[in-house]
């Protein structure tokens, strides 16, 4: 990596939050001249990103190193270099064999459409949708990750639909890694590791599902590694998705940590309010049921952790309805989940928020409820508040005398406080989204 | 993978939805019977207390599916632990996976990922999966999130325990399916002196149905206060 670059990448990764720098920076190539620093986007979709986004921010940290001649910046599509290298000659392609492997259909309801999309997500939709419409071109392999029942799965499935769309004979396989383990524990001992091969490497785009269970077997990261580069080679789409960020799997190979990287990594985070509200109302029309907005609102305060728990709430409220032949109703759907909410709210209270933040800052709770100013306590203090807020139903005067019998005010200036900071402090962000995380499952 | 392991996993006789005293549970009920009928949902996670039945509905749940035609598996995972997470392989060609006492491996966490695993399989393959536990998922202390997350995906139904009156009439019910006399006296005597749950009562009545019959005797409440001391 050129020197220059190398700066600038240390200090644009202290300013980002972490999610934005590994989606748009880090696969930024560079070349380096006397005075210009040319930066090439691997295609017109991070080309057209980082120039709306970034590219002040990029100069400005050029500037600030001070050379001379003052150096400028360029931002164009290409590559330094080819990503893959040629490890064994690529297999002549041909017909796929009659056997399927363990491949699954796809789930023609996961498409584009049926994807309720919100802040928390809509960077990785972008990036599905031009992959599916740049089989093997925009980024390969394209890497969706994050917390489980966030859409990763679906918006796999909706690539591989819309590939489908565009091209009826495209040979698109969808699956989960451990069932290609177990393809392959069954091709060895079958004496068939090489129509196992030949199957995998001949797909037109293989789809692989929470490749964090690939971690610990060797053996099949040993030949997912030859499948992969294989098909990166003959410019097949490779789509993955894993519950974490590819450097963060323990268990797994480091040439195939790096390789993940190499196309596009993308985040899903929680949805917030508003998304949740979309996709029940969204949900409850695909299941031709009429949810009155008050009820979908207050399914969605309630339940917060992940999609998959927001539709399982949904569908409990559906099947009494269908039972007792009642209508939804705000106070039926009190009803009809309050063992669900009443666990909720003994797993999510305001001590038990003030207990997980002070670990998280290796403080007392005490501290918390104490009058003491000092930042380091200040601001976990107003975290918390701010936690307290969005995830309990407590007033603003409650929760103040949560903590040590504050002000109302204080409570409000502290929510205000945190909403200022997680804009503009990106290690603030990645505290609270940390700790969201870790309240909400 | 590993071939299915040959189990020799009988459903109890009197496993069916109509020897089953539903109380307040009706609608549970009614989900698995549409399940049996090929018609239901496709994720269902059943919780309730020891001896709330949930072991009766998801074998009657099977049977009822096996009787119509479907191909249907019963896993007790109590009982079937020991074998190892491979219990879990060559499900894939059934239409209805009834999985019993979640519990019994929950923390385990080569079993949560072969369930895991078989969960995904089933869903690929459109096929339903019954899973019994003793809370729900979020109350489970289960270490592995992606099954959680997917265990709350379904719909989660509660059995809740049956109040006097329904106790009565379920020990009446099964009473009249072991073929003794239980007159309204003896079944108030055993809920006031007995364990109150249904397992301990079922069992009770199924002790007491063999020592009338060695001796040749009619069920009352001396006979049965003999007995119990005898028992304790």
């Amino acid at each position: 990596m050129s020197s220059l670059w190398s700066h600038c990448i240390n200090k644009l990764e202290g300013e980002l939050p972490p999610q934005q720098f590994n989606t748009w920076i880090r696969p930024l190539q560079a070349i380096e001249g006397p005075s210009e620093l040319r930066l090439l986007a691997p295609n017109r979709f991070v080309l057209d990103w980082v120039k709306q986004h970034f590219i002040g921010k990029i100069e400005a940290v050029v500037a600030g190193l001070g050379k001379q001649p003052p150096v400028s910046v360029v931002l164009e599509i290409g590559s330094r270099k080819a990503p893959v290298t040629a490890e064994q000659a690529p297999p002549s392609r041909k017909a796929v064999p009659s056997r399927r492997m363990g491949a699954s259909s796809l789930n023609a309801t996961f498409t584009f459409e049926s994807f309720v999309e919100g802040k928390s997500n809509q960077l990785a939709k972008a990036a599905s949708v031009q992959v599916s419409q740049n089989v093997g071109r925009a980024f390969n392999p394209l890497f969706i990750y994050g917390g489980v029942g966030l859409g990763k799965t679906h918006l796999m499935h909706a690539i591989g639909n819309e590939i489908l769309m565009g091209n009826p004979s495209a040979n698109i396989v969808y699956l989960h890694s451990e069932r290609f383990v177990s393809d392959m524990v069954n091709a060895l001992q079958h004496n068939s590791i090489n129509a196992f091969k030949e199957y995998y490497r001949t797909v037109d785009a293989l789809l692989i599902d929470d490749i964090q269970f690939f971690a610990g077997k060797e053996r099949s990261q040993e030949e997912f590694f030859h499948t992969f580069n294989t098909l990166l080679e003959n410019k097949h789409q490779v789509v993955l998705t894993c519950d974490r960020y590819p450097k963060e799997i323990k268990g797994l190979e480091e040439r195939l940590k790096s390789r993940f990287g190499w196309g596009l990594p993308v985040a899903v985070e929680p949805p917030d309010l508003e998304t949740r509200v979309a996709i029940l109302m969204s949900k409850a029309q695909q299941a031709g049921v009429d949810l009155p907005p008050e009820v979908a609102f207050f399914v969605g305060k309630r339940i917060r952790s992940n999609i998959r728990e927001l539709e399982g709430a949904l569908r409990r409220v559906i099947a009494n309805a269908e039972f007792t032949g009642r209508e939804i109703t705000l106070d039926f759907a009190k009803e009809a989940l309050r063992d669900l909410i009443a666990l909720q709210d003994r797993l999510i209270n305001v001590e038990n928020i003030q207990k997980t933040v002070a670990e998280y800052y290796k403080i007392r709770v005490a501290d918390l409820l104490s009058t003491k100013r000092n930042r380091s306590v200040a601001r976990p203090r107003q975290l918390a508040m701010a936690l307290s807020k969005e995830l309990t139903n407590h007033s603003l005067p409650e929760i103040g005398q949560f903590f040590g019998g504050r002000d109302h005010t204080t409570v409000l200036h502290a929510c205000r406080r945190v909403r200022e900071l997680k804009e503009g402090d990106s290690k603030f962000l990645e505290d609270f989204s940390n700790l969201m995380r870790i309240l909400s499952n | 993978m590993a071939e299915q392991i040959p189990l020799a996993l009988g459903f109890q006789p009197r496993a069916t939805f109509d020897e089953y005293w539903p109380g307040a549970n009706a609608e549970p009920v009614r989900h698995l019977e549409a399940i049996a009928d090929g018609d239901g949902e496709r994720f269902i996670l059943l919780w309730g207390d020891e001896g709330s039945g949930k072991s009766h509905l998801l074998q009657a749940t099977c049977r009822s599916a096996h009787r119509r035609g479907d191909s249907a598996a019963y896993l007790p995972l109590r009982l079937l632990r020991p074998l190892g997470a491979e219990i879990f392989e060559g499900l894939d060609d059934h239409a209805l996976v009834c999985i019993d006492d979640l519990d019994a491996i929950a923390g385990q966490s080569e079993f949560e990922q072969g369930l895991f695993g078989l969960y995904n399989r089933l869903r690929d393959g459109n096929a339903t999966l019954v899973v019994s536990a003793a809370g729900p998922p979020q109350q489970l202390d289960i270490g592995l999130p992606d099954l959680r997350s997917r265990l709350s995906w379904g719909l989660v139904l509660r059995l809740v325990p049956l109040d006097e009156n329904d106790t009565l009439a379920a020990i009446a019910l099964y009473a009249r399916q072991l073929g003794l006399e239980l007159s309204p006296q003896v079944s108030r005597f055993l809920l006031a002196h007995c364990r109150r749950d249904f397992t301990s009562l079922r069992h009770l009545l199924e002790r007491l149905d063999r020592a009338t019959l060695a001796a040749k005797r009619r069920l009352t409440i001396p006979f049965i206060k003999a007995l119990l001391e005898e028992l304790a």
